[in-house]
């Protein structure tokens, strides 16, 4: 690893779904632990050919790149991702935040993509992005935030609410 | 068991196995996941879809949706990781309302740890939970109960239709002492899922529980049953033969306990990484002995006041050592002498944290032997060894000076010699001198002294330390402890009982109260100083030093040096409140500390 910022810079080439060849430095793609098990795999010789990604648009890998690129520097994720502060916490930094700023297409694709590209660290932003979004909000004003059909009788949901009274609001 | 759901009730599957203790989230699927997920969500919405349904209509009205919604996009999967960041319950249940869809992905994580600690909130848990047309299986989502909070207040009837949870994980009922075999055992039965059982302090619970326990929670790895002193060897020998991944064990009082049941503790189960035998006062030599040898990952031992402890538990051990123990709690050990104890710091060269407060035999050839642990020794307790030296200190200092914690309370022997070395330790955040009758000011000023950065003639390291117990020094003055107020910007404890020198009305009031049980004698002479009290009464000093300038000749700043001072101040505090709770491993033993050094 340590030797690679002596060489030049090695390049690689994504194909998206929509047929646009994408050259990005390696280390920023290697962010993405399915590119990089995938260059494992098909081994260095192969490096130059082009890698499909089936399931990501340019647009939306566009700005992939950009946050793999903000975060190359970022440490790698902890193994088993499960410690209460991590996984409660929504404190996100300035410029995830200002990244995040994008409207509910783009937010759920870039999670979507993440999840799909194994980028732990992007898909923590984004779920994070959409629990405060979330947060405080009522039942009601969450359904017009993702606009989403309330498909409950109200019988229905009159028994939710009395079976989870417990939870309070805090 | 089986009861009747109605029909309709909605599948928690997806929720359900999200909120089982795997952390994983099937974060690696790829986007078949999207389609699964929409064809699940639409059949949710229209139970009634006939097997001819076009599929391409169907797919037209998914991306129609998702068009109108983008976020129903996202896979179960990743809506619960999403809810999952989601801190209160108040959120998570709005979610809930949401939609169907929404219900099933959050209700897991709602349901998995909910919320006890109040009777209007319990009441209505057990409701739900005892419902037979409820909108979810609820009882099957609980993975967490904590009734602790209501004590005792809970009874077997509260306890009871609690039994349908067959997949808690974490049952914790500490002080629930009116809790019986009765509701427990219903409680235990048929759940295989359980982790870790807490019944502290349930004195009426029996061996018949915990066999309903090794029948049945064979996953086990953590039971805490402190002060259950109807458990016998009997049951827990059954427990140690069927539950085998056990890692902590916490037999608190179980004085009933012996050999018998620790040996098969010992023998059986080869994950231990913690056992605390606190006050198991039949224990001997064996079972520790075989703790150690048989327990590879063993990390943590406790056996205070187990007073038939001799050195043989020591002796006794295989020649090799046991890298992975790090805490030995020997408190009160009464039979130890220097043998076992060099015997022990060979076979745990590793130890961090070591406690021999009133282990009273033990000579500086004790201390001698712990300067084997070199960097590894953090935390020391001596108090009450008091035929140790300032030979024994000095030694000490010499070889493991990333000591943090030290006590060396009734170790009447040491002078300001040892105290001076001490002082050096970079890294002492805590310091026990409670009746050390023979040291001065000399030694508080000591450590005081602020420590130059190795090569720098100017820079000054703020002292670290945090606690200073001082009680019955009576030799102590006020410039001794002035100069400590003004260099250590983290102190937040200083004990002073019974040193007449600070037993002035006006110093007094910066005290904390004495605790309730204090005898009148007792509070005359009561003198601690904690978090505020600590500032204030620097304060207080420096103001009045002010008025008077140099008290008696030993302020060791003048006036122009405070404001620089107060920075320091300033900044540390900030410091220490970042670094919280990296003592907290030890908090446990602190508490006993408070009571010793009143």
């Amino acid at each position: 690893m340590s030797a690679a910022t002596e060489q030049p810079k090695q390049t690689l080439t994504v194909t998206t779904n929509d047929n646009v060849d994408i050259v990005v430095e390696r280390e920023i793609l290697e962010r993405s632990v399915l590119i990089k098990n995938m260059i494992g795999d098909v081994g260095e010789e192969q490096i130059d050919t082009a890698i499909p990604l089936p399931n990501v648009n340019e647009p939306v890998m566009k700005k992939v790149i950009e946050w793999c690129e903000h975060h190359r520097k970022d440490p790698p994720a902890p193994e088993g991702d499960d410690s209460d502060s991590r996984k409660k916490s929504t404190d996100i930094d300035e410029w995830d935040q200002k990244f995040m700023q994008v409207d509910q297409e783009m937010l759920f694709e870039i999670i979507l993509a993440a999840n799909y590209l194994d980028i732990k660290g992007l898909l923590d932003v984004g779920c994070k992005t959409v629990a405060n979004m979330i947060k405080g909000k009522s039942p009601d004003e969450i359904r017009k935030t993702f606009n989403i059909q309330n498909d409950f009788t109200p019988e229905e949901e009159d028994q939710i609410r009395r079976e989870n009274e417990w939870a309070e609001d805090r | 068991m089986a009861r009747s759901r109605r029909a309709s009730r909605l599948s928690a599957s997806r929720s359900d196995t999200s909120a089982s203790t795997s952390p994983e989230r099937g974060l690696d699927d790829d986007n078949d996941s999207l389609m699964l997920q929409a064809n699940d969500s639409l059949s949710s919405l229209a139970p009634s879809v006939s097997l001819e349904y076009d599929e391409e209509a169907m797919r037209r009205e998914i991306e129609e949706r998702c068009r109108r919604s983008p976020i129903s996009r996202l896979p179960a999967e990743l809506m619960i990781s999403i809810f999952s960041k989601l801190s209160s319950s108040g959120d998570l249940k709005n979610c809930m309302l949401v939609s169907k869809e929404w219900a099933r992905n959050s209700v897991g994580l709602l349901w998995h740890r909910p919320q006890t600690n109040k009777w209007g909130g319990l009441k209505n848990v057990i409701s739900t939970v005892r419902k037979v047309d409820g909108f979810f299986d609820y009882a099957t989502l609980v993975k967490r109960l904590n009734l602790s909070a209501l004590g005792n207040e809970v009874s077997d009837g509260t306890l009871q239709p609690l039994s349908l949870c067959k997949r808690v994980e974490r049952l914790t009922l500490t002080g629930c002492t009116k809790l019986s075999d009765l509701s427990l055992t219903a409680m235990l039965k048929d759940n295989h899922s359980l982790l870790a059982l807490d019944i502290t302090g349930l004195e009426s619970v029996t061996d018949k529980t915990m066999q309903i326990l090794a029948e049945n929670c064979v996953r086990l790895q953590g039971l805490n049953i402190t002060n259950c002193k109807k458990i016998t060897d009997e049951s827990l020998e059954v427990v140690a033969q069927r539950c085998r991944h056990v890692k902590r064990l916490k037999f608190n009082g179980c004085s009933q306990l012996t050999d018998k049941s620790i040996l098969a503790f010992a023998m059986n189960c080869r994950y231990l990484l913690e056992i605390d035998l606190h006050d198991c006062k039949l224990l001997e030599d064996e079972s520790i002995t075989t703790l150690i040898a048989e327990g590879p990952h063993l990390r943590e031992l406790r056996l205070a006041h187990c007073h038939r402890l001799t050195d043989n538990a020591f002796i006794r051990l295989p020649n090799t050592t046991y890298d992975s123990l790090r805490i030995l709690d020997l408190t009160d050990c009464i039979e130890l002498q220097d043998w076992g104890i060099q015997k022990a710091v060979h076979a745990a060269p590793r130890l961090r944290n070591l406690v021999l407060a009133k282990c009273r035999n033990l000579t500086d050839r004790a201390v001698l032997a712990i300067t084997h642990l070199g960097k590894n020794l953090h935390y020391i307790h001596l108090g009450h060894c008091s035929r140790i030296t300032d030979a024994g200190v000095l030694a000490l200092v010499k070889a493991c000076n990333r000591i943090r914690y030290i006590d060396l309370a009734c170790c009447s022997n040491l002078t300001d010699n040892s105290v001076k070395e001490l002082a050096m330790l970079p890294k002492l955040k805590r310091i026990g001198l409670v009746k050390c009758g023979n040291i001065t000011d000399r030694s508080i000023l000591a450590l005081a002294k602020p420590k130059m950065i190795p090569g720098h003639t100017v820079a000054v390291i703020p002292s670290a330390l945090e606690r200073v117990h001082l009680s019955y020094c009576t030799n102590l003055t006020l410039s001794g402890i002035h100069a400590l107020l003004n260099n250590c910007p983290r102190l937040t404890h200083l004990s002073l009982t019974g040193v007449q020198a600070f037993l002035r009305e006006d110093l007094v009031m910066f005290c904390r109260e004495a605790p309730l049980e204090f005898n009148d004698h007792q509070r005359d002479v009561f003198c601690v100083f904690s978090g505020l009290g600590v500032t204030r009464l620097r304060e207080h000093l420096n103001r009045s030093s002010r008025r008077m300038p140099s008290v008696d000749g030993e302020t060791m700043y003048d006036e122009t040096e405070e404001p620089e001072m107060n920075d320091v101040t300033h900044q540390a505090n900030g410091m220490s409140m970042e670094e919280g709770e990296e003592f907290g491993e030890a908090s446990e033993m602190m508490v006993e500390d408070e009571h010793q050094n009143f």
